[in-house]
Parts: structure tokens; C-alpha cells; sequence
């Protein structure tokens, strides 16, 4: 029972995208572990021609020599593509993950954004299922609604509602902030003092209150070292 | 060619929509035009006073729509100007007895006998709105430069643009001396809010309430501001769009400026 266990973890295979990846054990003696692979590649049968081996040995140093002569011994049984080691992907994950955000994480993500442009009215109310971008004016009477951000590129004067139900991170912006009432996640404030002039502000939640501070100033986002999906 | 329709409306009450209907009217009768304006209020019948012509009633629109009466019978010719025709709204009934198709059938008539037909638009958005601009080419938006109005106005601008009808804004009842001291919102403000093409600034006048409770019209007032602001209205709404439109000045002003640079007063 004990030796069947050891077996199974002694070499896994997995896929990973377009290619193999195998994990190894590297305390087993490297005879027993080209067994393995063996048994493990030989019942793939073509489908381990030119695959791309990724070997996993878990610990980054020290087993050169074996990967190596593991690698040879597929290419030559098997006539995999390539066999590589995961390099990197352990020493430096914060640096891999901010090149990738900074390379293309956005480029792949469906935005849900409603974006408009022109004047809502009086009585009249726009519904965003997420984030709502208005290049425009609410007039006083209108109502504006969205699961998610409520940008207003113009002037604010209705009555506003972001991160609806209960989306409690969720912020409404306006180049002149003069809402009647704005609401967050399901939190209140009306009858907000008239701000100076035209501001460009935003609101948003801090301790279940809402807070309206100039935007320029606090810079909510400016502080995020790189671009972000939202 | 067939005449134009348009209706007069603000949303709000007491704004000046009869005021600015039988002026209009009576401003573009000047002009030489057909005129007919309608007082589409049921059951609050009003213009027929406000034009003089409230002893001469004997058929109203309902009757005239119902085909109780001809068009002709309906249509009440005043006596002062030429060209000018009323049909009065019915006092007994509610606005519930008119529909929009009836409306809509009775308005291709007018529209082959007159050049322009005036609605007179009822206060608020219900069915009696709902007449009044079903037929309706062009829309004349009255606005006082009061918050409310401001807001209703708004709305029926909505209401208006959904029907793919464009309005035109009047503001009415402008006091320049509180304008000029920040006491009252400016147009320049009221058009920010509400975008569309203003066609006229009517200043507050006195004369208003003079004629329109003896039923002389206004435009026939050589001295009244508001009757000259209303004949400039009527002539950018015959096609002459390119007339400028004046801001209503405070006189006291005016003429303090004059004593100022003359060196009298402070």
C-alpha cells in the first residue's frame, strides 16, 4: 500500500496549456524516476511527439544533472519537442505578474462598461449592469444608476447611484460634482453641501459614510503602480 | 403647402403658455399668415379669454373633433386682427373624451386650411399632453427662470425629444434687474441646463396682466416689451431664423449708466 503511494507521487503528468508538465520527485534514485516516465510517456504514445516537457523538480538548484539526462532520455524514447525546466516562475512571481500586467492583462478582458454620450433629463434614468461613462450632463430630476463606477464627464446634478446592490469599492466621479443625492453599495447621503465652484470630485466609502474629496488632489488611483483591470 | 403645427407647452402651470399662445397667434397673423390656435386645455378653458373672444362661443374643439360641427363653425375669427381664428377648448368635458387619433385626424384638416396652427398646450404630462403634441411638427418650450420650471420643462424636453419632436425654448417673465443682481437664473444658464435652441427672452411686463384680463392683444400694445419680444418670437418662427434674439435690459440701469457717465448720482 505504502510502495503504491510512493509510486503515484513520485512522478506525476499533468498538461499545462499546449504542453507537458511533470513533476519529480527528486529523492527517488534517477533510474527509478526514468522508469517512471517511462511507463508514463510509453502510454501516451504519439501523443508525446514534439510535446513541450515542461520538468518540474521543485526545488530550483542542485539537479542540473538529472534534468538534463531525463530530458535527453525523452527526446531520444519519445521524440519530444522540448523539455524545458520552469525557470523564474518561483524566484521573481511579483515582477512575472507585474510584466504581465503592464504587457497585456487588460487585453483580454471583456470591460463592461456602458459608455454614452448626451444629456439625461428630467425623469429620465440610464441603467448600467456594470460601470457607467457619461460624456455629458445629468440634469437636477434625472437618475443614473450602476453596479459598478458612475464617471460623469460634465456635470452631475441628479441623483446618483454606484455599486449597486452592495458593491461597497465602487465610486462615482463628475468634472462638476453637484449631485441631489448619491448612493454607494446601498449607503445614502443627500442633501450634500454645494461644492465651490466647479470641482472636478468624486465620492466614495470610508467607514460606511461617504466621503467627497477632489479628485486631482487625493488622486484615488494614482497610487497603483501599474494599470488594472477594474 | 400644408401649414405647420406647434404646439405651445412647458410642463409646468402658470408659466405663460396662453399668454404665448394667443400672442404668437397674433403675431404671426400680423405677419400675414393663417392662423388658428387651439386651446387644447379641456375643461379649463382659458384662451378664449385671454384673446376677448369668450362671448363668441358656440362649438369647441371637442365638438368640432367628434364632428358635431364643421371646422369652420368652430373656428371663432377675431375681430381686431385679420387672419386670426380661435378654437376654443370645451369647459364641460374632461381631457379624457379626446383621443390621440381624433386629434391627430382633426389636425390634417387645420393643417390644409391654415398656415400655422398654435396648440395651447395643458400643464402637466398626462393624457392632455399627450393630445396636444401628437400632431405636433414643432414644439415652443415656455420657461419662466425658476428652479421648478426649469425641471418640468426639462422633462417635457424629454417627452418632446422621444417623439422625435425638436423644441424650441421662450423664456419667459425675465425681471433683468434681479438677473443682473445674481437674485434669478440667467437664460444663458437655463439654456446650459436645458441645450436646446432658444428662440425668445420675454421680460416681466405689466401690460400682460392689463391685456390679457380687457383681452386686447398684447402684440397690438406698440409700447409693451413683452408684446415686442413676442413679435420677434413669431418672426423667427415664420423663417427668420437669423433675427438676433435680445437680452431684456434693466431700464433703471440704463439710465443710472447715463447719470453715471454724466456725472450726476453716485
Amino acid at each position: 500500500m505504502e510502495k503504491d503511494n510512493q509510486d503515484r507521487t513520485a512522478v506525476r503528468l499533468k498538461g499545462v496549456g499546449d504542453g507537458l508538465c511533470v513533476t519529480l520527485d527528486p529523492a527517488q534514485p534517477p533510474d527509478y524516476l526514468q522508469e517512471e516516465l517511462a511507463r508514463l510517456f510509453r502510454r501516451m504514445k504519439h501523443l508525446a511527439v514534439n510535446a513541450r516537457v515542461t520538468l518540474d523538480i521543485g526545488e530550483p538548484d542542485g539537479y542540473e544533472e538529472l534534468t538534463e539526462k531525463l530530458g535527453n532520455f525523452l527526446k531520444e524514447t519519445f521524440g519530444v519537442g522540448s523539455v524545458s525546466v520552469p525557470s523564474g516562475k518561483k524566484l521573481m512571481p511579483e515582477e512575472r505578474i507585474r510584466e504581465q500586467d503592464m504587457d497585456h492583462s487588460w487585453r483580454h478582458s471583456n470591460s463592461d462598461v456602458l459608455m454614452l454620450t448626451g444629456r439625461v433629463r428630467s425623469g429620465q434614468k440610464v441603467t448600467a449592469r456594470k460601470h457607467l461613462l457619461l460624456l455629458g450632463n445629468v440634469n437636477p430630476g434625472a437618475e443614473v444608476l450602476a453596479g459598478g463606477d458612475v464617471l460623469i464627464i460634465g456635470s452631475l446634478r441628479g441623483v446618483v447611484a454606484a455599486g449597486q446592490p452592495d458593491n461597497r469599492e465602487a465610486i462615482v466621479l463628475a468634472l462638476d460634482f453637484q449631485p441631489t443625492q448619491v448612493q454607494i453599495g446601498g449607503i445614502v447621503a443627500a442633501g450634500l453641501p454645494p461644492s465651490l465652484g466647479k470641482l472636478t470630485e468624486f465620492a466614495h466609502l470610508e467607514n460606511d459614510t461617504i466621503i467627497v474629496e477632489d479628485y486631482l488632489e487625493t488622486a484615488p488611483f494614482g497610487r497603483l503602480p501599474w494599470p488594472e483591470v477594474r | 403647402m400644408d401649414g405647420k403645427i406647434i404646439v405651445i407647452t412647458s410642463g409646468k402651470g402658470g408659466v405663460g403658455k396662453t399668454t404665448a399662445t394667443a400672442s404668437i397667434g397674433a403675431a404671426l397673423a400680423l405677419e400675414g399668415k393663417r392662423v388658428v390656435v387651439v386651446d387644447m386645455d379641456i375643461g379649463l378653458r382659458n384662451l378664449d379669454v385671454v384673446m376677448g373672444l369668450e362671448n363668441r362661443i358656440i362649438f369647441n374643439v371637442v365638438d368640432a373633433m367628434k364632428g358635431k360641427c364643421k371646422l369652420k363653425q368652430a373656428a371663432i375669427k377675431d375681430r381686431r386682427i385679420q387672419n386670426l381664428f380661435l378654437i376654443p377648448a370645451s369647459q364641460s368635458d374632461n381631457k379624457n373624451v379626446l383621443s390621440p387619433e381624433e386629434v391627430v385626424l382633426f389636425s390634417e384638416k387645420l393643417r390644409r386650411e391654415f398656415d400655422f396652427v398654435l396648440m395651447d398646450c395643458p400643464a402637466g404630462i398626462e393624457r392632455g399632453f399627450e393630445n396636444s403634441v401628437v400632431a405636433a411638427d414643432e414644439a415652443v418650450v415656455i420657461c419662466t427662470p425658476d428652479v421648478s420650471s426649469v425641471r418640468d420643462a426639462d422633462r417635457v424636453i424629454g417627452l418632446l425629444y422621444a417623439r422625435s419632436i425638436t423644441p424650441k425654448l421662450v423664456v419667459n417673465r425675465i425681471v433683468p434687474d434681479m438677473v443682473e443682481k445674481g437674485d434669478m437664473l440667467s437664460h444663458i444658464d437655463m439654456v446650459d441646463v436645458l441645450s436646446i435652441e432658444l428662440i425668445g427672452l420675454v421680460p416681466m411686463d405689466d401690460q400682460v396682466v392689463i391685456s390679457t384680463n380687457t383681452g386686447a392683444p398684447l402684440v397690438l400694445q406698440k409700447k409693451s416689451m413683452a408684446g415686442t419680444a413676442f413679435r420677434r418670437i413669431a418672426m423667427r418662427l415664420n423663417g427668420m431664423t437669423d433675427l438676433p434674439i435680445r437680452v431684456p435690459k434693466s431700464q433703471e440701469r440704463f439710465w443710472k449708466k447715463i447719470s453715471t457717465r454724466l456725472g450726476i448720482g453716485k
